[in-house]
């Protein structure tokens, strides 16, 4: 019998299944549970009943979403807005710079300056956010007094983008290059004595040899993170902004306006539709993701 | 990277000249650098910067006034950075302490042969990467459900278990502990749990010093845990303080930890930007200390983590 021989196995490794569990409950407690809230979306949320005593609503919550357009639109829009800035940018600047250290034969300066890079990624944004103000205050922000500008940021919405954007790479380009550049370690040396043999240049040896190896790494970690479209570094567009209401239209997104909602107690039946959409999207998306990391790199897939 | 050091070594290759494009690639590296550190230099310089000067000046890479004022006051948080301190440092010690302990102990579990049942329990541990109840979900569980409003267990278990450090983890027992190792202590008689802590776990040494250095960071810099949950002042961490800091500052200064001979020293004015800044040293400080001796290790764990076996 195969299931007898399940259990017997079970019991033979008992002292696994013991070594397994306080994971296995952490997950449950903390993941699991709140899995089952998300039926608070199709509810009529009352603090006083709960989740489970609420009543039901049926889609009245999703109703209300598409209904005020212009809030859910927005912050869905500037969620993949910024993740599309963000990765591509980034991506993009990751294999430069890897490649460019891998490169340069200062060796060990370059090991400082590396160092020097990747410390930016360990700055909470909760303390980031003063270092932006100090360069960008109204009165006393260091880009004002130097070019005498007088430009008010916080209150100029269509600059936030860019804004973001370059924080966004001061803080995580330095360690997001750290991984590629593992790839670059492991070329084989042969390869560019060759091509140095055959008269190629340095250009071509990068575009021939070094690029192309990179692009298994690039796809698999381009496909992993489009599971994460909906998601975002809360930190940044919460704490950066100031969380001020006037810039909302272009910074705004999905991870920050239900924190707000939270803050504020409001709106419950709202922002469990929005974050249901959110959960739901992104399972999609991940799994679509793993599906094609499969197809083109097997054994990168996560499952 | 230290084993193409030592080919070099052996065989001078393409990494010996050092042509113009070299030290023009030297160049931008080194701007990048500077774009990365500045920022940071520009925190240590303000914090130490006249508070005046800040005002009719604005920041500045080169204020012609210092002073001390803002760290001072600070250091007059006394009680309650003492107490923030104490927190930060207990929940990043107990959380990663215990995360490794538990997440190596599930990660051994799973990577055993013939463990039927670990089929099942890498599903269990993949599932909440792919789909999760979201902050708002979370936050009524844990407030209305667990009950856990303003208590250190939300600092602790949320950041506690997260698939892809297990992954690692694993990762790294499969491919770099000789399967052999395990047997052999089989056969001598250890015990699963001895065979575990006594070969294993001090073999697994350098991916846990990875993982851990990840997970510590996340326990110090994590502010969103702390703002949802954390109500009362003697529980509230680091990050927390720089959160509210203009509350902060305003409420420690008119606080009873202040003498009022100090405050009248400091003018009754509160040195708020230098002040400001000197707590986010206060605050980023440890880390940015101890990081470099970390570094080394991470990188290697990245780099095993991210091969999957």
């Amino acid at each position: 019998m195969k299931g007898k021989g399940f259990w017997e196995n079970t019991w033979k490794h008992r002292a696994h299944v013991v070594m397994a569990l306080p994971v296995f409950l952490v997950l449950f407690f903390i993941m699991y549970v709140p899995m089952a809230g998300l039926v608070m979306a199709f509810k009529n949320y009352d603090f006083t009943l709960g989740i489970w005593r609420s009543p039901w609503c049926g889609l009245d919550n999703f109703k209300f979403l598409i209904a005020s357009k212009k809030i859910f639109v927005s912050m869905t829009k500037n969620t993949i807005m910024y993740y599309v800035i963000f990765t591509a940018l980034g991506t993009f600047l990751n294999v430069v710079l890897a490649i460019a250290i891998d490169q340069c034969v200062f060796k060990k300066s370059t090991k400082v300056m590396q160092t020097i890079m990747i410390i930016p990624v360990f700055i909470s944004y909760a303390a980031v956010q003063f270092i932006v103000y100090a360069f960008i205050s109204t009165d006393t922000g260091i880009l004002n007094n130097t070019f005498n500008m007088g430009v008010r940021f916080y209150t100029k919405k269509e600059l936030w983008p860019t804004i973001l954007t370059i924080v966004k790479m001061w803080n995580s380009v330095g360690y997001g290059s750290v991984l590629y550049m593992s790839v670059l370690a492991g070329i084989d040396t042969a390869l560019y004595e060759a091509a140095e043999i055959d008269g190629a240049n340095k250009w071509q040896q990068i575009w021939h040899i070094t690029l192309p190896s990179l692009i298994p790494m690039i796809t698999v970690m381009l496909l992993l993170s489009v599971g994460n479209i909906m998601r975002s570094d809360t930190g940044l567009f919460y704490q950066v902004t100031r969380n001020s209401g006037q810039l909302y239209d272009t910074t705004q997104v999905i991870d920050s306006y239900v924190l707000n909602a939270i803050f504020k107690n409001s709106n419950f039946g709202f922002t469990a539709a929005t974050s249901f959409f959110q959960s739901v999207v992104g399972l999609l998306l991940m799994l679509f993701a793993n599906g094609m990391v499969r197809k083109i790199e097997p054994e990168n897939a996560l499952f | 990277m230290a084993k193409k050091g030592n080919a070099a070594d052996l065989a001078p290759s393409r990494k010996e000249k050092k042509g113009l494009g070299q030290y023009i690639l030297a160049f931008f590296l080194l701007l990048y650098t500077l774009f990365c550190a500045l920022p940071v230099l520009l925190v240590f310089i303000s914090a130490f910067t006249d508070e005046k000067y800040i005002t009719q000046h604005g920041f500045s890479f080169f204020p012609e006034k210092w002073s001390m004022a803002g760290m001072n006051a600070v250091l007059r948080y006394g009680k309650q950075l003492a107490r923030s301190y104490a927190v930060t440092i207990g929940i990043t010690v107990v959380g990663t302490l215990c995360g490794l302990l538990i997440m190596s102990m599930f990660a051994y579990s799973i990577s055993r042969p013939d463990f039927r049942l670990s089929k099942f329990l890498s599903v269990y541990l993949l599932i909440p990467m792919l789909f999760n109840g979201g902050q708002l979900a979370g936050y009524i569980v844990f407030t209305s459900y667990y009950n856990l409003k303003d208590s250190y267990a939300l600092l602790i278990f949320p950041l506690m278990v997260t698939t892809m450090n297990v992954i690692i983890l694993r990762t790294y027992i499969v491919n770099s502990i000789p399967a052999e190792l395990m047997e052999a202590a089989k056969i001598d008689g250890a015990g699963e749990y001895r065979t575990f802590f006594q070969i294993t776990l001090p073999l697994l040494k350098p991916s846990l010093a990875a993982v851990g250095f990840m997970m510590a960071t996340a326990y110090w810099n994590d502010w969103q845990n702390a703002l949802m949950y954390i109500t009362s002042d003697n529980k509230k961490p680091l990050q927390l303080l720089l959160v509210n800091i203009q509350k902060s500052i305003e409420f420690l200064l008119n606080n009873n930890n202040v003498p009022a001979s100090v405050r009248a020293a400091m003018g009754g004015g509160i040195p708020q930007y230098s002040s400001t800044m000197a707590t986010v040293i206060v605050v980023i400080g440890p880390i940015m200390i101890v990081y470099p001796f970390f570094q080394k290790y991470f990188i290697k764990g990245l780099t095993v983590g991210s091969v999957k076996g």
